[in-house]
């Protein structure tokens, strides 16, 4: 049931690159769209099939693939995973739906769209850690290309950064994986934690760190953050779409999933370090969003912050902050996606997303009115206003955390509030006074001669924002649907230490 | 939950939803969808729809009158040790202040359709007065800290976008921010503490607080720390010192709105405060603060409010000098006082900011050196600012005069001082309003006040309504709630609040008027009227600390971030690709070199892994 | 960071005093004389009169018919009370009569002219006194409010004289204006110039029109502005109101902070530049925007050749009143340029050098009013 998750956009992809003759643009579009729109369906189909009372894997599939290097075939879902596979259908299917003038190679464009979200699927839902790096390597150059060549004037560098950070990230984490199985002395790569229990507490930390400065570029957590900016700044829309909506979260997936899930011993150990560091996330990526000229990169460094919060619910590890995790995941997602769609139409509007430069967007007839409306909402939500999907993740992994490390719970709420400072400054300069493309001068007769011409908004172009728009204010209204995927698993990997601790204690009693 | 409640009672849940889905129903006029009709109906659904809110809160609130108080619970979200609700707690209290808050909202929108006539954005502006009394009316019925804070944060949504109604104003634009942010501040902290007390208590609901206040161990720090937390969250919506900087700049806002901001929300902030006084034993020094926080506002705003040249502001500084007496009964754990000055107070600042908008609807001005001779002009405007002006001040038998007198006489024995600060804030506020009166009101017209002829009857009605009520008021408070009977106090008080009033009445009466717009040649005395006017330099203060804190910080880190981290990561880079020159290598290069730098890591951590295996 | 492509941008030059005062005193039109510019100006001032007609029928009506009533809950609805009018009514399919009033305010407030100069006369007094006398006889409240608060009743006739003239005043331009879209239908106006010419000959037919407004209380009528008062069209109502409206106007509630302490409006009330000529019509339909009702109105009664050549500008039909508002403010422009050119001390082509200098001097005055007004809607691209 699962394998079809991988297989329709692998098959819509090849479909696309075997296409005999030269079709237009939006045939392949359409193509591209049906594939995911199918997606999307089967991922739907997956969760009614879904039991939540279930806490460990289910619907597996699997068969053994090199069983000498321990590599196997063996997917399966359980209420982390699902809503990130669900997540993943819907957006993957947005940023193919906002592609729009797309000119230049079409065919290679939408074929790498869809591996990205075969891969991505496929990394959430391998169960076996060398089929976790294949697909997480294999959705890397794909991104790497859509960035590389649709990307914006400097895209030959952001490019660049993102694949040395991104080939970092996979070299630690393929080499931890490696490494478990080298002194374990299994080829078992199966995910289960009663390995690591084998080893040594220096081992394990060892291992450890590296999964864990692994997944931190691709979450991105500061230091190592400094990719993502440019790599938003120079992607097209549907590309930042996808890379702050999806591709962020197999960072996080992984951190709950192999570093959590893996060494939870060594995991209590730094836990409390790891806080601090989700603080220090948390915090720099605020500030620096403060000063942000370009909406674009202001954005970015606030996913650099929010991403920081998951760090921080998941060294937590008690069932209401992972739940807070997978929430924070979920709400960052569409969020994030929501204020690419938005910044991506003012660009393609305005032809600039320079803060010092846009006013007054809000204008009811010659601005951008209902952007700006969804604007203000997005903007709002990320700020964790109630009654949005952000308050609710927030609020989980605060209050799943704080018991555990105040303080750091503490700065990471300091950072949640300096976001309504950032983003405030973005409505109100881009949004309010009164609509020009240059700060209003002294001279109150100069602004005239500066009247922006924008050509109108059409509806299909906000449909995409609107949807998620719902979405966001939905989940911010009805989480318990959500709460009830994944609340079992999240409890069952909180009870993870302490499972372990008694199941060795048998073993040595 | 009883089934055998009555129906309205069972679906008390309906009452947020009332302002809500008035803002939904706006929506196509809001968004521009109808595009050849007015925007009004919009405005006469969410008129129908408070009506409606107002008549089923008086339905239950005869109901609860027979049946006597009832709780009701709707599970939300729950999650591991983790159960949130939404609550309604039917409590006479409760239901007093809901019927305040809908029938605020429903004369401000009536106000409103006058005032704002010639608004083409009128749909919004109906729009978000929906989601403004939602969250208000859930807001004042929620039993629990959980919906409280999840509808002030509405609440603070609210008030943003309603002092950025008009969002091509320049001075809103920063003003619409800035109202945001100071409330932020305080909802963050109350955020910090509720989700401390989430993990603490277990229960949020505001009974099982209580309970677990009497048995809480909590050490000095973090009980001080959860105390200030909690007050700051009303601080900042009650604009009490020193986060009352937004009310001020909140002014640039539509008039009705300012009406149910210094009416209603102020009351709703207070409300929350009132429910988690219980908590407040657990931090004296909380309730320091609150009485430190409270007196400096009361005194503070009241003279603050005597150096405004403009008409909204100086009566938006009484505001906040009235919330900081309300504070000040809090913090001496009077509720009822609380309560009853809560009630008084809002009724008769709602007049008064009726009063002022038709005002300034007439003249186009709110600027007082520009004002005078209306008085014989505008019989409703007129009468509304006076019944306001006498309803707020301890003079005359309404509102505020018997909520000072038991003020003064409860505070008398043990705290004289608090007692003062009740008796000299009545007299300033007096003083202030005689002052503005006789501005306004009195003397010769002015250019802008030549032609001034009274406001149409949409304001107009609103307006008389609302005096006759404060007229009432003490009838009124005593109907609601046998529990708010108003007790006779001693006739030295009674003396003492006559008397302050009378010294304001007085000073106002005989101070020179152009003594507040010329600044005094004796420098000591022109340094204190620019401190007063400037408002103590709360925004200069704000803008040389935690802004540039705040900003400087923010530089900081980007410059850390392009200099330090990028910059050694563009060297590593550059480092690790050979050369800067691999930075441009082709899509073949940087593949090959992908690879290769791939392997070679990979080789180095299994080996150095086996070493540390060995 | 790109930059943001020319087109995006716009451009409009905006004359000096020097040419304006040329332009007035050579006779030059003020607007471009362009065959577009026929087409918006005569269209915009088409709908503009058949908008103006039901301002003028529904003032007339409430100064007459809703004379000092408190409670005038049904003044839009000129009398006709039937279900489906009050429908229509409340669905807000109708005439923002809101407008007209603003416009009557703001006449009142800024008083000008000699309609205003009446209204503090003796005479007035006396027929406000004969008036109040007889009202208060009926009226219990008025009896009770009128000894309180002496001005009040006096002031709302003042209010109600202001009213009734200004629809005597919107009458007379309603019908030019519809004679013009007429007269260029009919091909007797085909230039800019010559548009000028048939509103200024319209004006200067109608300047000695008096004014008078009487009212039937309990069938005795009472004059408010009697016959013998003199007052007239072009002086007494015309002038006042291009000051109270096109010039002086009122702040806009969404550009302009009315805090004191900003100090951002003038005290005077004769440095106020908010009126029609120098509105900025960009934030048309934006909040705190009054005009955006008379362009709601003119946009619903839009002739469809005016419309047709919206559609295919800029956004189309997505900002179509931001230009109608644009296209008004040309007529508007073509309107004070008639105004002008018919209130010259003195013919143009006089040879008299003191009456050439007299000239000069009113033609200077009103250049150096129209050079800080949006005058860079007048090139033949500007707009």
């Amino acid at each position: 049931m699962l394998s079809l998750l991988l297989l329709i956009p692998f098959l819509g992809a090849f479909a696309l690159l075997l296409l005999p003759s030269h079709p237009p643009p939006g045939r392949m579009r359409a193509i591209a769209i049906t594939t995911l729109a199918l997606q999307l369906l089967w991922s739907l189909r997956v969760l009614l099939a879904f039991d939540p009372h279930q806490g460990g894997m289910q619907l597996q599939d699997s068969f053994s693939w090199v069983p000498m290097i321990g590599l196997d075939y063996r997917l399966g879902i359980d209420g982390l995973s699902l809503p990130l596979v669900l997540m993943n259908g819907a957006l993957t299917l947005v940023s193919a739906v906002c592609t729009r003038d797309i000119s230049q190679r079409p065919r290679i464009y939408f074929a790498l769209l869809l591996l990205i979200s075969g891969a991505v699927n496929g990394a959430f839902l391998a169960e076996n850690l060398l089929l976790f790096f294949l697909f997480y390597e294999l959705e890397l150059i794909p991104l790497w290309l859509l960035i590389s060549i649709w990307g914006g004037s400097e895209r030959a560098y952001a490019a660049t950064k993102f694949l040395i950070f991104t080939a970092i990230s996979g070299v630690l984490i393929l080499g931890a994986f490696l490494g478990l199985a080298l002194l374990t002395g299994t080829v078992d790569f199966s995910l289960t934690p009663i390995l690591s229990e084998r080893l040594s507490m220096g081992s394990q930390l060892v291992l450890l760190v590296s999964l864990l400065i692994g997944f931190g570029i691709k979450i991105p957590l500061v230091p190592f953050h400094t990719w993502l900016p440019d790599a938003h700044t120079q992607a097209s829309t549907p590309v930042s779409v996808l890379l702050a909506g999806v591709l962020l979260k197999l960072g996080t997936y992984g951190l709950l999933r192999f570093c959590l899930g893996l060494f939870p011993e060594a995991w209590a150990l730094v836990a409390p370090w790891l806080a601090i560091w989700a603080a220090v996330s948390v915090l720099y990526g605020s500030l620096a969003a403060i000063v942000q000229r370009d909406m674009k990169r202001m954005v970015a460094y606030s996913s650099v912050g929010h991403m920081g919060m998951i760090l921080l619910a998941a060294a937590a590890a008690t069932p209401v902050s992972l739940l807070g995790a997978v929430f924070q995941m979920v709400s960052h997602g569409l969020i994030s996606a929501l204020l690419f769609l938005l910044v991506g139409i003012v660009y393609r509007k305005t032809g600039t997303r320079d803060l010092e430069v846009l006013r007054g967007l809000l204008n009811p007839e010659r601005g951008l009115p209902f952007t700006g409306t969804l604007m203000i909402l997005g903007v709002m939500a990320s700020a964790g206003l109630p009654g949005m999907a952000g308050f609710i993740s927030e609020f989980l992994v605060f209050r799943g955390s704080i018991g555990l490390f105040p303080l750091a719970t503490l700065l990471c709420m300091v950072g949640s509030g300096l976001t309504a400072v950032y983003f405030l400054l973005l409505v109100n300069r881009a949004y309010f006074g009164r609509m020009a493309i240059t700060p209003p001068s002294e001279d109150p007769s100069a602004d005239a001669r500066l009247d922006i011409r924008l050509s109108g908004v059409a509806l299909r172009e906000t449909l995409p924002a609107l949807g998620i728009s719902l979405a966001v204010v939905g989940l911010g209204l009805i989480p318990a649907g959500l709460g009830w995927l994944s609340e079992t698993t999240a409890t069952a990997m909180a009870e993870l230490p302490a499972l372990l601790q008694a199941a060795s204690h048998g073993g040595l009693g | 939950m009883p089934y055998s409640l009555p129906l309205t009672i069972q679906l008390v849940w309906l009452i947020p939803l009332y302002g809500f889905s008035g803002m939904v129903l706006s929506l196509p006029w809001a968004s521009g969808w109808i595009k050849r009709n007015g925007p009004r109906p919009a405005a006469y659904l969410n008129l129908l729809l408070t009506l409606v809110a107002v008549l089923h809160g008086s339905l239950i609130i005869r109901e609860v009158l027979a049946l006597g108080p009832q709780h009701l619970e709707i599970p939300w979200f729950q999650a591991g040790d983790l159960d949130l609700r939404i609550g309604f707690d039917l409590s006479l209290t409760n239901l007093a202040a809901l019927e305040l808050v809908t029938f605020m909202s429903l004369l401000c929108q009536v106000f409103a359709l006058g005032y704002l006539d010639k608004e083409w954005s009128l749909a919004r502006f109906y729009a978000l007065v929906g989601f403004f009394e939602g969250a208000m009316a859930g807001v004042v019925l929620s039993s629990n800290l959980f919906m409280s804070y999840f509808l002030l944060e509405m609440l603070t949504l609210s008030t943003y976008l309603l002092v950025g109604f008009w969002y091509a104003q320049p001075l809103v634009v920063t003003a619409a921010r800035d109202a945001f942010l100071t409330k932020r501040v305080g909802d963050v902290l109350l955020l910090m503490a509720l989700v401390a007390l989430s993990s603490w208590a277990g229960s949020l609901e505001f009974s099982d607080l209580y309970r677990w206040v009497d048995t809480a161990q909590l050490a000095p720090l973090p009980a001080t720390l959860l105390g200030l937390g909690l007050i700051a969250g009303p601080m900042g919506k009650c604009a009490q010192f020193p986060m009352h900087l937004w009310l001020d700049e909140a002014m640039e806002g539509p008039n009705p709105a300012s009406i149910l901001r210094n009416s209603a929300v102020v009351t709703c902030g207070a409300l929350v405060l009132l429910k988690l006084m219980p908590l407040l034993r657990l931090s004296p020094v909380a309730i320091q603060v609150l009485v430190v926080v409270g007196t400096i506002s009361a005194l503070g705003g009241a003279l603050v409010a005597i150096a405004q040249v403009d008409l909204k502001r100086t009566f938006s500084y009484g505001t906040t000098s009235y919330l900081g007496l309300v504070f000040l009964a809090i913090a001496l754990q009077k509720p009822l006082l609380a309560l009853l000055l809560l009630f008084a107070h809002g009724l008769a600042k709602a007049l008064l900011f009726m009063s002022v908008g038709s005002v300034i609807a007439t003249t186009n001005c709110q600027d007082l050196t520009e004002l005078g001779g209306l008085g014989s002009r505008m019989p409703a405007t007129t009468t509304g600012f006076v019944v306001a002006a006498a309803g707020l001040t301890g003079v005359l038998p309404l509102g505020c005069f018997w909520c000072f007198g038991l003020m003064v006489d409860s505070f008398r024995a043990g705290h004289p001082l608090l007692a003062g600060v009740v008796l000299l804030t009545n007299a300033l506020t007096a003083f202030n309003l005689v002052r503005v009166f006789r501005k306004v009101f009195l003397g010769n017209p002015h250019p802008k006040t030549r032609r001034s002829p009274e406001v149409n009857w949409l304001m107009a009605l609103p307006m008389v309504s609302l005096a006759v009520l404060v007229l009432l008021a003490p009838l009124v408070i005593d109907r609601i709630d046998p529990f708010l009977a108003i007790p006779s106090f001693s006739s030295s008080s009674t003396l003492l609040v006559v008397g302050s009033g009378l010294v304001g009445v007085l000073g106002g009466v005989l101070v020179q008027l152009d003594a507040f717009w010329s600044r005094s040649l004796f420098r000591p005395l022109g340094m204190l009227q620019d401190l007063l006017a400037y408002d103590f330099y709360t925004e200069r203060i704000y803008k040389a600390t935690i802004v540039a804190f705040v900003a400087g910080l923010a530089r900081l880190t980007n410059s850390v971030d392009r200099d330090l981290v990028n910059g050694l990561v563009n060297r590593i880079g550059s480092a690790s690709l050979a050369s800067a020159e691999g930075l441009k290598l082709g899509v073949s290069g940087q593949l090959q070199s992908y690879v290769l730098t791939l392997v070679a890591a990979i080789i180095m951590l299994l080996a150095s892994l086996s070493w540390l295996k060995g | 960071m790109p930059v943001i492509p020319a087109l995006l941008t716009h451009a409009g030059g905006r004359p000096s005093v020097e040419t304006l005062e040329a332009r007035l005193l050579a006779g030059q039109t003020l607007l471009a004389d362009t065959s577009e510019h026929v087409v918006e100006v005569v269209d915009v001032l088409n709908s503009y009169g058949v908008v103006l007609d039901a301002y003028s029928n529904n003032l007339i009506f409430q100064a007459e018919q809703q004379f000092l009533n408190p409670f005038p809950v049904f003044r839009f609805l000129d009398g006709d009370l039937s279900p489906a009018k009050i429908w229509r009514h409340l669905n807000g399919d109708r005439i923002n009569f809101e407008y007209a009033e603003y416009c009557m305010k703001a006449m009142l407030w800024h008083g000008t002219g000699g309609l205003d100069a009446y209204l503090d006369s003796e005479p007035f007094a006396r027929n406000c006194a004969a008036i109040i006398r007889h009202k208060t006889r009926r009226d219990p409240l008025l009896a009770l409010l009128h000894p309180l608060f002496r001005n009040f009743l006096p002031e709302a006739i003042r209010a109600a004289a202001t009213t009734h003239a200004l629809g005597q005043f919107w009458r007379v331009m309603s019908d030019l204006f519809l004679d013009l879209a007429r007269a260029e239908a009919a091909g007797t106006v085909r230039t800019i110039a010559e548009v000028v010419a048939f509103i200024k000959a319209g004006l200067v037919k109608a300047a000695a029109n008096p004014i008078t407004y009487g009212v039937q209380l309990g069938g005795e009528r009472f004059w408010v502005l009697p016959p013998e008062a003199g007052l007239t069209f072009l002086v007494d109502v015309a002038v006042p109101y291009v000051e109270a409206v096109f010039l002086r106007g009122m702040p806009f509630l969404g550009t302009v902070s009315f805090n004191a302490q900003a100090q951002q409006i003038s005290p005077d009330q004769g440095q106020f530049t908010y009126g029609a000529l120098y509105a900025d019509p960009l934030p048309t339909m934006g909040a705190g925007i009054p005009p955006s009702l008379l362009m709601q109105d003119m946009y619903r009664h839009l002739p469809e050749r005016l419309h047709a050549l919206y559609r295919q500008r800029s956004r189309g039909e997505g900002d179509v009143r931001v230009k109608i508002c644009m296209s008004f403010q040309k007529s508007m422009f073509c309107v004070t340029n008639a105004a002008i050119d018919g209130t010259f001390p003195h013919a143009l082509g006089t040879a008299v050098p003191a009456e050439q200098a007299a000239n000069r001097t009113y033609a200077r005055a009103w250049a150096e009013r129209l050079a800080v007004a949006r005058t860079d809607c007048l090139d033949p691209f500007g707009g």
